[in-house]
């Protein structure tokens, strides 16, 4: 497997760099077509460059042999002796370094027009040894041609000269008679050399020559060398006789390059072209083939494609390589995902059979045993128990999908603080009692009753922490509540810091890296007996970010965990009015210092004078010595659970010793429910749960006072309740039948609407007030219970617009109550029904209805 | 492992891939000896005049002296009338930074600017590598500078086809005696010319090439005698008396044919074309005319057809052997007056190396100035020429107008002309 992947990658690779390579090639190949296309080019303009000069040439002998024509013509019409020819030609002179000489072709002597050099009156000439005058037939008539000399030495001064030859005759004083001579018009070559150049710059190191027929040099540039050019050229490129008779003919007849090599063996490429002014001569242009090819943009394209190739190649391919790496980290945790999913269908399957079992099996025990009654008792809570754990691990796995795709959204709503602690304290009180734990709950600081954000979400996160640390807390360990309320730094917020600390089993370090990964659970033998999903810490993390806050855990194996999560709320709008209780005397007893300092801190702050008492004993101290003074305690607080001497021994002596009438409430962090009836034998005025919020004990003292409290609610009692009738739209006959029969025990009436459609058409026919108010399925066939919502708010009747509409659905998840809100709904009970929850949603409507 | 093999093969593109892209064009390798002195990036112009048409043996020195100094630029020009121009140019506005000179210009007022304008080559601040040339041809002036130094040297002697004397099983004559013999050997086997010269002027003819080197070798040790011929009086006339009996007899040994020799039109190109016709075994002909000969080796459709070695050897005049008429050809001089002074001193102290001189010598086609000889197989045979039988006429001391004397005596006599009693009166008397 590896090998192969091995061998796929060398392949991709192999292709990468063949791809390369062939755009490299191509770039290559390019280039040089281009370099051949603009050396083509280059030559051509060569060419066409020397044919210019070719012109200016041409121009520049015409004219000079013009001046000698000029000359010549005028000494022929005047029969002129030597000596005045010169002396015309003397004082016609432009030029400072050209002369003129007049050369008898008898003698080959004659006279300059400049005196030889170191002299002054010295104008005798003799071109006897030159050997230039020796024929003179290339000289043509006057006005035919150019008649130009080759490259000699000025007999007068020296200097290397071409000259412009007219013949001319001259009157011989002597004889008497006309003679023939020469006219030679002699320019310096430096003069010509300095002019006769190529102007662009380009060409700065191309030269020229002038050649005659026979390949002599007339002018002759530097890099040619030999005494004629035909030599110059057989003597660095060899070739035949005939081909080079073949060239040489070419050369001096047509206008063309060439290439050849120079006497350096460097290629060049020779133009050439006749000079029409001068028959059988050529002007030569020689340049390095170098300085006609431009190579450098190529360079720079093809190191730049190179360079660019090879990065991208490199880039590539360690990209590649990090995404295969990815891949496999990937295909890592989907793999292990997978198999957690398995290994979590196995457990699911386990654990939900597991109470469906108990469930199935106690059903048809109880179906055996009709006539047990208190058998099937025990068997219903059994199996209400299974159920209710059930409910739980099919809520977990529903969050948890929710969380792994991503829809969890937060549906925010006013909601009360001290309301959800209290419900947090409720469900934890039976698992707390079963297991024989010590509970402690402090509050500090808890000042904003109602806050707003997703109450449900909150909800999970504290159940969820504090049950795990409940259920993986040994009996007899102890597990500590401490919610604090703090400034935020967020504007409009309260910082609530959640801790929760128990002496359980712990985690290992192991564990805890992957505690928050979904499906996950320490694999202990303690743990295994202990009933979860393996989701709850998940899910708690996943709520906690939703909500903006941090979840912290501090852990030793086998010392106990303590979870603390951090949340921003924000306040809600609507706040309790200012709670002021009348100057009272209030005596607190607790042994938990922390909940006598902050229960004083409360008390205090609602205007009581509180004093404190750590025991029992020092209690009943502190209250005779009141009663004896005169000076009884307007209230007494005394806790249950006190060592020595516990609450309800306390309220008994009281009763019995110092006051009958002294009002004296009990309070505990535990389920009071059964020690109620005790507590009232022995004296006690009421009941208060931890932790003591401060609006918990403003409405029970003010309760215990006499006065009337706007939030309490009865609780065992439910009179109120008789009579309502409720319009209850369910389309499933179980349920209805549950529902109606759970309402018919608290004396409440019910009507059926079997669609939205019905539940639409009867109030829309029922008589005003005829419904307190409605249970509004929401799948129901025909008409669903939103749009039946929608469509009793739309009615044109005032009770329509009003009665409160509570959704009774197993649509639970928190969008599904938003939703039902938006229809126009009041209210959302998730099924299965919690009867409290209905019972406190029907007295909601109540009051808002001022019955 | 599979990285580094993809490593290597990408490293391995890149390298074709820059190489197939450059331009091939490797650093020129620069000659081993010779150090440059200046800046090497200095640009100048040097002009080099001579009467040479052309100097392509100095354009190789130019090039190769262009490795050290790219910027350079040398070019030779041409001067018409070379002798009588010089000290013109040299005084004008074209004078050169390097020209060639001639020793025998010593003294003579009309070629005084030539001598003047030179700077002093003995000059031990210049480097020159004097050392490297033949003593006989290094030619100081009377007050003991130099003014010039030999780049080639001139001697007289013959072309010998190598290929006849292998293929007839004869051997080059180092004798007079051998001469005659080998003459007449060919002659046996049906040679026509078994030698042949240049007759139809005194100038380099068969004549003077033969008798010259045996007249120098008889005045040598005589100072008598040669100030005697240097002053043209009649009297000195006795001192050719031996020279023109072996020319005499040299003409009668039949070792030439001279009605054969007068068809060859000149002492030049019909002299080596005729050589190259490939049916004469001895070719008299002087140091210059051996220089023209690779030249026209290609102009001779006889040779191309049946192309032969051959080699340039001293004539065996005496029966003691030969000699060597050891001259200076060419001599460059340095005008003092150069506006490029230091770069012409360096080109003369690149160019007066053994190494320098030999490769011109050789490209020329000329005698190499240096000691060493054996370098070129052309003049290896004088190379073996005894010292003492090496001749230096500047030595000697005779001056062109004896040796002119001479020259008609000896062309006058040998074509019959004039006795030998009548040539030794009329000494003094002849003109060229």
């Amino acid at each position: 497997m590896q090998s192969s992947q091995n061998m796929r990658k060398f392949y991709i690779i192999v292709v990468n760099v063949i791809i390369m390579a062939a755009i490299l090639v191509f770039v290559v190949l390019y280039s040089r077509y281009e370099n051949v296309g603009s050396y083509q080019r280059q030559i051509e303009n060569f060419e066409s460059t020397t044919v210019t000069m070719e012109h200016v040439t041409e121009n520049y002998l015409e004219g000079e042999q013009r001046i000698c024509d000029v000359w010549a013509r005028y000494i022929n019409s005047k029969d002129m002796p030597i000596e005045e020819a010169a002396a015309y030609i003397r004082s016609s002179h432009v030029l400072e370094t050209a002369s003129a000489h007049l050369i008898s072709l008898d003698t080959l002597n004659g006279l300059s027009t400049r005196p030889k050099l170191g002299t002054t009156d010295d104008y005798v000439v003799s071109y006897q040894r030159l050997g230039l005058l020796d024929d003179v037939n290339w000289i043509d008539d006057l006005g035919k041609s150019i008649n130009i000399t080759r490259a000699f030495t000025n007999p007068m001064n020296g200097e290397q000269s071409l000259a412009f030859c007219n013949k001319v005759t001259l009157y011989d004083t002597e004889s008497g008679k006309a003679k023939e001579a020469v006219l030679l018009r002699v320019i310096p070559i430096s003069e010509l050399e300095e002019k006769w150049f190529f102007l662009h710059t380009e060409l700065m190191n191309a030269e020229l020559s002038l050649i005659d027929s026979d390949g002599d040099y007339i002018l002759k540039g530097y890099s040619f060398k030999n005494s004629d050019f035909f030599e110059f050229y057989k003597s660095y490129n060899p070739s035949d006789p005939e081909s080079s008779r073949e060239l040489f003919a070419r050369i001096t007849s047509t206008t063309g390059s060439l290439s050849m090599n120079n006497s350096h063996g460097e290629e060049c490429i020779l133009a050439y072209t006749p000079v029409s002014a001068a028959s059988g001569w050529t002007l030569l242009g020689l340049v390095p083939s170098k300085d006609l090819r431009v190579r450098n943009s190529n360079w720079v394209l093809f190191g730049v494609v190179s360079v660019g190739l090879l990065i991208l190649f490199v880039c590539d391919l360690f990209h590649m390589l990090y995404l295969n790496k990815r891949l496999q980290i990937a295909a890592r945790k989907a793999e292990s995902a997978n198999k957690a999913k398995t290994d979590f269908l196995s457990t699911m399957s386990h654990d939900i059979r597991t109470p469906m079992n108990a469930i199935i099996g106690l059903t048809a025990i109880a179906e055996k045993n009709p006539g047990d009654e208190q058998s099937t008792k025990e068997i219903l809570r059994k199996i209400s128990l299974a159920g209710n754990h059930l409910l739980t691990l099919i809520n977990d796995i529903l969050d948890i999908s929710k969380v792994e795709s991503g829809k969890l959204s937060l549906s925010p709503l006013t909601f009360s603080i001290v309301e959800t602690v209290e419900n947090l304290v409720n469900i934890s009180q039976p698992m707390i009692k079963e297991k024989n734990i010590e509970f402690s709950f402090h509050i500090n600081q808890m000042e904003k009753e109602y806050l707003y954000t997703d109450q449900l979400r909150l909800n999970q996160i504290y159940i969820n922490i504090l049950s795990n640390a409940i259920k993986y807390t040994e009996p007899s360990g102890s597990v500590c509540v401490d919610l604090r309320e703090e400034k935020s730094e967020k504007p409009g917020c309260v910082r609530l810091t959640y801790i929760v600390a128990d002496t359980g089993i712990g985690m290992s370090p192991e564990y805890m890296e992957n505690m928050y990964t979904p499906f996950s659970r320490q694999v202990d033998s303690r743990v295994n007996s202990i009933q979860g999903t393996g989701l709850g810490l998940a899910i708690t993390k996943q709520m906690v970010e939703l909500l903006g806050g941090t979840i912290d855990c501090q852990s030793e194996q086998g010392k106990g965990t303590t979870f603390t999560v951090v949340l921003d709320i924000p306040v809600a709008d609507r706040q309790r009015e200012e709670m002021r209780l009348e100057p009272i005397d209030v005596l607190i007893v607790d042994d938990d210092e922390t909940l006598l300092q902050t229960a004083s801190d409360t008390l205090a702050s609602l205007g009581a004078s509180v004093e404190q008492a750590g025991t029992g004993l020092e209690a009943l101290g502190m209250i005779e010595h009141r009663h004896l003074s005169g000076r009884d305690y307007d209230v007494i607080i005394v806790d249950w659970k006190m060592p020595d001497m516990d609450g309800l021994e306390t309220i008994r002596r009281i009763r019995s010793e110092i006051d009958a009438n002294v009002p004296v409430l009990l309070i505990s962090a535990y389920d009071w429910s059964e020690i109620e009836d005790e507590a009232r034998e022995a004296g006690a005025s009421g009941f208060v749960s931890k932790p003591l919020f401060r609006s918990t004990l403003y409405d029970k003292i003010n309760d215990l006072m006499g006065k009337e409290s706007g939030s309490i609610e009865p609780e065992d009692d439910y009179s109120d309740l008789k009579g309502l009738n409720i319009l209850v739209a369910e389309d499933n006959d179980i349920n209805w039948e549950i529902i109606s029969a759970m309402l018919s025990m608290f004396g409440i009436t019910t009507e059926r609407a079997e669609n939205g459609r019905i539940c639409v058409d009867k109030m829309r026919t029922a008589e005003e007030g005829s419904y307190e108010l409605i249970f509004m399925d929401v799948q129901m066939p025909e008409m669903n219970g939103l749009d039946a919502t929608r469509e009793i708010r739309k009615l044109d009747r005032p009770r329509a617009a009003a009665i409160p509409i509570v959704a009774m659905t197993a649509d639970a998840f928190s969008e599904n109550i938003t939703e039902c809100l938006n229809a126009g709904m009041n209210g959302h009970i998730a099924k299965p029904v919690d009867v409290k929850l209905v019972i406190k949603e029907i007295r909601r409507a109540k009051r808002g209805r001022g019955l | 492992m599979m990285r580094k093999t993809i490593c290597m093969f990408l490293t391995a593109l890149m390298v074709l891939g820059s190489a197939s892209c450059s331009s091939g064009k490797k650093k020129a390798k620069v000659e081993e000896g010779f150090q440059p002195a200046l800046d090497t990036s200095v640009k100048c112009h040097i002009r080099i005049a001579g009467g040479y048409d052309n100097f392509e043996a100095l354009e190789t020195e130019i090039d190769r002296f262009n490795k050290y100094y790219p910027n350079v630029e040398l070019v030779y020009t041409k001067v018409d009338d070379y002798n009588n121009m010089i000290g013109t140019v040299l005084n004008g506005n074209d004078a050169p930074d390097i020209y060639v000179n001639y020793s025998w210009m010593y003294g003579r007022e009309q070629y005084k600017a030539s001598i003047d304008h030179a700077e002093n080559l003995a000059d031990p601040a210049l480097g020159l590598d004097l050392g490297c040339i033949r003593k006989n041809i290094i030619l100081n002036t009377e007050n003991g500078t130099l003014p010039m130094v030999p780049v080639f040297s001139n001697t007289y002697g013959m072309l010998v086809n190598k290929d006849l004397f292998e293929k007839e099983g004869l051997n080059i004559p180092t004798t007079y005696k051998e001469l005659v013999e080998v003459c007449s050997a060919f002659r046996a086997k049906g040679y026509k010319n078994p030698m042949m010269g240049f007759v139809q002027k005194e100038t380099t003819s068969i004549f003077s090439l033969v008798n010259y080197p045996y007249f120098c070798g008889s005045v040598a040790n005589d100072a008598e005698a040669v100030k005697k011929l240097n002053s043209l009086d009649a009297s000195a006339g006795e001192y050719m008396r031996p020279t023109l009996e072996k020319l005499v007899q040299f003409v009668n040994d039949d070792c030439v044919d001279l009605e054969a020799c007068k068809a060859i039109e000149n002492n030049y190109d019909a002299v080596i074309l005729r050589f190259f016709e490939g049916d004469v075994p001895m070719m008299a002909c002087s140091g210059d005319t051996v220089s023209g000969t690779k030249k026209r080796e290609s102009r001779s459709e006889a040779f191309i057809a049946k192309p032969f070695a051959y080699a340039f050897a001293p004539i065996p005049v005496t029966d003691e052997g030969s000699y060597f008429l050891d001259m200076p050809n060419l001599q460059f001089s340095v005008n003092k007056d150069s506006a490029n002074l230091a770069m012409a001193n360096e080109f003369m102290r690149f160019l007066i190396t053994t190494p320098e001189l030999n490769e011109m010598a050789q490209n020329k086609g000329l005698m190499s100035p240096t000691k060493d000889l054996s370098f070129n197989n052309m003049y290896a045979e004088f190379g073996a020429v005894p010292e003492s039988r090496i001749l230096s006429p500047e030595v000697i001391g005779l001056t062109d107008d004896a040796v002119i004397q001479l020259r008609m005596a000896g062309y006058l006599v040998a074509t019959g002309e004039m006795t030998i009693d009548e040539a030794i009166e009329n000494y003094g008397s002849f003109t060229s």
